[in-house]
């Protein structure tokens, strides 16, 4: 008996190793949706998930840029994707860039407004979103996507 | 020994004629780098048969500012189109025009820009109990094969106001960009896998040769060897072939490469042309060439 206890927790424990080990990284969300543009600036709702409500609020600036680099934004100026649909390949490309962008936030300096649209949600197993307005600066985001050789200019 | 130097002294002379003729001038000198020709894109306005293009731009404000409200798009973008009325205008004053036919003449203003793609501007009032609203058509072609680039209906929706400029310039901004997105995904697949140029292969009244007429070392028929050159010519082995008579091949799609696989130069029709005539006078023929924009023109004597 004891001897099938030890054997059991033994299963047990290298199967929540395994699954901790493997566990599959969450995509972004793509809760981005197209609002309203206006003078090369593009406005947009975004879900964004976190700890808190400043992590949160992250999140969803990150997913709006995200949608728009690798997805592209439906009913918006900017339906085909800035960059390309493989964003695993393009992140790999252009790696420094991305790093900047994202780690060091130089995403910020392409977000005119940030508005959160409603009160933290607390979901099941801890997590919280809340849901933000996001007005970008496109048109200073493609200039600085062409300048650093992400994406072509236009023409050939 | 005399002979020697003289050699030396002809030989010297020659390098010397060789290096003037072919080498840069100091003056033009850029160090090796290279600008990739950019494609001439022109906008005009779309006329129903009959029209004249210039009273029609002349009387119709919404449309001057539809076409104002376009190039302020590819400027933002930093690109700088062909000024249709500037074209209209010159064209005009030189009696570069020949025909009475309108859409010749728009035919023929294409041509003389230089365009390599033109853009046709639609506008359409309506007016109407709800409110009036401007629709927009817009159409992007590629001169030389009249390949389409990018289509796009813009509206601008309905409102309470007699101000029609202010509605075509909304319908303009409410599309624009989406339009010249789809514009750049073309190009962008132009750059990967080459722009497209017809080539028309045709004999001289007098000539003795036919497209059956066996050539080369294997006597293979003419036209087998002109394709056969092409598939290893064509960029990435991207050609059509329209078709072949007993005196005449035409190609109307063979894709060559925006610059020199080999030096990364800027490569063009003329380049292209020129291998082709190459590849013909190896076969003993006498060809000449002929190049109007994106379209080839050999004709073997």
């Amino acid at each position: 008996m004891k001897k099938s206890n030890k054997i059991s927790a033994l299963v047990i424990s290298t199967l929540l190793l395994f699954s901790a080990g493997c566990g599959i990284k969450a995509l972004p969300s793509a809760e981005v949706n197209y609002l309203s543009a206006e003078d090369g600036t593009l406005t947009t709702r975004a879900i964004g998930i976190g700890k808190n409500k400043e992590e949160a609020i992250i999140d969803a600036e990150k997913n709006v840029f995200n949608v728009l680099f690798f997805r592209g934004l439906p009913a918006s100026e900017q339906k085909i994707a800035l960059v390309g649909t493989n964003e695993t390949a393009e992140k790999e490309k252009n790696k420094e860039y991305f790093n900047k962008f994202y780690i060091d936030k130089r995403y910020k300096s392409f977000v005119i407004s940030s508005n959160p649209k409603s009160d933290l949600t607390v979901h099941k197993g801890g997590k919280k979103s809340i849901a933000v307005e996001v007005k970008i600066n496109l048109v200073a985001l493609r200039k600085d996507l062409e300048q650093n050789n992400i994406i072509r200019k236009f023409g050939f | 020994m005399k002979n020697n130097i003289l050699l030396f002294a002809i030989l010297l002379l020659q390098t010397s004629l060789i290096n003037n003729a072919f080498c840069q001038s100091s003056a033009t000198n850029s160090g090796g780098q290279v600008a990739t020709v950019q494609p001439k894109i022109i906008v005009i306005p779309y006329t129903k048969e009959g029209e004249d293009l210039r009273t029609v731009l002349e009387n119709d404000e919404n449309k001057r500012i539809a076409i104002a409200k376009i190039k302020e798009a590819f400027d933002s973008r930093g690109f700088t189109t062909v000024d249709f009325v500037a074209k209209l205008k010159a064209a005009k004053d030189n009696n570069v025009l020949t025909s009475e036919n309108q859409s010749d003449i728009k035919s023929q203003i294409i041509q003389m820009s230089g365009a390599d793609v033109y853009l046709q501007v639609e506008v359409i009032v309506e007016k109407g109990e709800s409110g009036n609203s401007v629709k927009l058509i817009l159409t992007a072609y590629e001169v030389s094969t009249g390949n389409s680039l990018s289509n796009k209906v813009c509206e601008s929706g309905k409102f309470y106001t007699e101000d029609f400029i202010k509605l075509a310039s909304k319908a303009v901004e409410n599309c624009i960009e989406d339009f010249l997105n789809v514009m750049q995904t073309k190009f962008t697949d132009i750059v990967n896998n080459g722009k497209s140029v017809i080539i028309d292969i045709s004999f001289d009244a007098g000539s003795a040769h036919k497209m059956s007429s066996e050539m080369g070392v294997d006597a293979l028929p003419l036209s087998d060897q002109i394709e056969m050159w092409m598939e290893k010519n064509a960029f990435k082995n991207n050609y059509h072939i329209q078709g072949t008579t007993d005196l005449k091949m035409i190609f109307d799609d063979v894709k060559i490469p925006l610059k020199d696989q080999a030096t990364g130069n800027n490569y063009n029709p003329n380049k292209f042309a020129l291998e082709l005539f190459k590849f013909l006078k190896g076969l003993g023929l006498q060809p000449g060439k002929d190049i109007k924009g994106s379209t080839i023109y050999i004709t073997i004597k």
